[in-house]
């Protein structure tokens, strides 16, 4: 195809606005390889003389090492929780015909927007009164209650695209729904709970304002760990970003490695079908 | 299919469970702001409007009030304005590799606030920070350019940060309306006719992506009612109480000050500010969905 003038431009303007959105990943990965000696010489731009890894040793053992455990701990049974129930009541709302069906996706869908402040103090208190405070079933449970209606969305958006005969051949055969959904819908339905999984996954990583309040020094995510690097490395921005590097290193090769199911679930998640 | 009852039990139940526990906590908080509880015990001796005319005389809320405004609108216009033109570029202009430029947009959005935060803190800092480095390499006097240190832009400049972390989303969503069945046989036909440039984004694009201009308005509206995270890694509200937000305000007087039924009536107001988007929001999403 030949390129018209207007292509070029377009080539161009965005390349620097292309240019100016990697900026920030280029100052922390760099940032990130440097001394501390040539961070003060504040030539931030430069690349490193010599690259320096230790950095990333002394933010791993300052905490960010444990916080990403923890988060591990408590990002990947969430997730899975979530895209289960999510998809085992998604299927049946997207599926059945039945009156209740707008009123129950509107109530969920209320749920998925509401904002995390108006049941923060109800939180703590249940969690204390389970008492799972002291472990990371506190969190799991929070971010669960919390990520289920939005994966129940997600997936439901997904299943009304399965085309109906599929389903209709095996309950001719005498399969209930409980069946179809086992053998027929999940099988094909790989693609909605991947997108479902990788969003939830990014949510319940990035989250900072539960893992604040119901975490505590031995269950701590890695997000609150990196606000205290923070405060306990002012200035040693070579410090800080490595730990930043390392906390956002999860989500973001999900987001490379499966970029298209994470546009899909984030589309998903805006109720646009 | 006919949903039987047994069936709607078996596969609805558990996220009626769910639905349960978070609703009851809604108005479990709505309970506790009407309380009088102060301090880690709880206390549900109530106490009528107490703490919200206490709320109503701080200082703090109406900044913070003022600030979640003011994020309202300078944060969803030019993002949503940046995303649109980015999205009609790629679509139209970006012959190959769109999916690489979608790729450095997008990035953003897949990261924690609080790293985000932690670089963006670093950029504007007045005294080490990347900008003010970089200017005065290039000669200029930065004594005055405060950046986060300066209560008159400090908000601005979050601001200026969430828009790069958020750009990309928009984009994403004008680029699924711009391949929507519909406005992809208009923009094909204006095409034909010739039209091109600002012409066929002004007078083709602009006027049928309405619904797409309402979702990521709603979305980012949402969004920015709860913005805590920014606040609390680059400001702490700070300097002074310069960029509070509903959020920030809503964290500080419950878990630092311990004023629980406070934290529970600020909660509130971010809930009931929310619900004005969220509700007419998901009906009409859900309507649009539903009706297919």
């Amino acid at each position: 195809m030949k390129l018209r003038t207007i292509n070029i431009i377009a080539y161009i303007v965005l390349g620097i606005i292309a240019v100016l959105w990697l900026v920030p990943l280029y100052l922390a990965i760099t940032t990130s390889l440097k001394t501390l000696r040539e961070v003060s010489a504040m030539n931030y731009l430069s690349l490193p003389r010599t690259p320096e890894p230790s950095n990333y040793v002394q933010a791993w053992n300052s905490g960010i090492g444990k916080g990403l455990l923890n988060s591990i701990i408590i990002t990947i049974p969430t997730t899975i929780l979530c895209v289960f129930i999510g998809a085992w009541a998604g299927y049946f709302l997207s599926r059945f015909r039945f009156r209740y069906a707008p009123l129950i996706f509107f109530i969920t869908a209320i749920a998925t927007f509401i904002p995390y402040q108006i049941v923060l103090i109800p939180l703590t208190q249940i969690v204390a009164s389970l008492r799972i405070g002291q472990s990371h079933l506190g969190l799991i449970f929070a971010y669960t209650v919390l990520n289920v209606p939005l994966a129940a969305l997600v997936t439901a958006t997904f299943f009304t695209s399965i085309p109906k005969e599929l389903e209709e051949a095996a309950y001719i055969d005498g399969c209930g729904p409980v069946k179809i959904f086992w053998k027929i819908i999940l099988p094909v339905a790989k693609p909605a709970l991947a997108s479902a999984a990788i969003l939830v996954f990014t949510q319940v990583w990035n989250e900072f304002l539960i893992a604040l309040t119901l975490s505590t020094p031995s269950t701590k995510p890695v997000t609150p760990v990196v606000a205290e690097l923070k405060g306990n490395y002012v200035a040693q921005w070579n410090i800080q970003m490595a730990g930043a590097i390392l906390a956002i290193l999860p989500p973001l090769i999900l987001f490379l490695l499966m970029g298209k199911y994470f546009i899909r679930g984030l589309l998903a998640g805006t109720l646009k079908a | 299919m006919k949903a039987s009852y047994r069936y709607a039990i078996i596969f609805l139940t558990p996220l009626f469970f769910i639905l349960g526990i978070l609703y009851f906590m809604t108005f479990w908080t709505i309970y506790i702001s009407f309380t009088n509880w102060v301090g880690m015990r709880p206390n549900y001796q109530l106490a009528g409007l107490k703490w919200y005319s206490y709320m109503l005389s701080s200082d703090k809320f109406w900044v913070s009030l003022k600030n979640n405004l003011l994020w309202l609108v300078v944060f969803i216009v030019p993002t949503a304005i940046l995303g649109l033109l980015i999205a009609y570029v790629l679509e139209l202009y970006i012959v190959r590799g769109e999916s690489i430029y979608r790729t450095i947009f997008l990035y953003p959005t897949a990261l924690s606030f609080v790293v985000t935060g932690t670089l963006w803190a670093w950029i504007y800092d007045p005294a080490n920070g990347v900008i003010n480095s970089i200017l005065s390499r290039l000669g200029i006097d930065t004594s005055h350019l405060g950046w986060i240190c300066d209560p008159n832009i400090a908000t601005y400049c979050l601001i200026a940060a969430a828009i790069w972390q958020y750009t990309g989303f928009a984009i994403v969503l004008f680029q699924s309306a711009l391949r929507g069945g519909y406005l992809k046989s208009i923009i094909e036909a204006a095409l034909v006719d010739g039209a091109h440039g600002w012409r066929l984004l002004w007078y083709v694009i602009v006027p049928n992506i309405r619904s797409a201009f309402v979702i990521v308005a709603a979305l980012l509206a949402i969004f920015s009612l709860k913005v805590f995270d920014l606040v609390y890694v680059m400001t702490q509200g700070g300097p002074g109480i310069s960029t509070y937000v509903l959020a920030f305000y809503m964290y500080m007087a419950t878990f630092w000050k311990e004023m629980v039924s406070l934290g529970a009536a600020i909660s509130v107001v971010i809930f009931a500010l929310s619900m004005i988007i969220i509700i007419p929001y998901s009906y009409y999403a859900l309507k649009r969905w539903l009706m297919k």
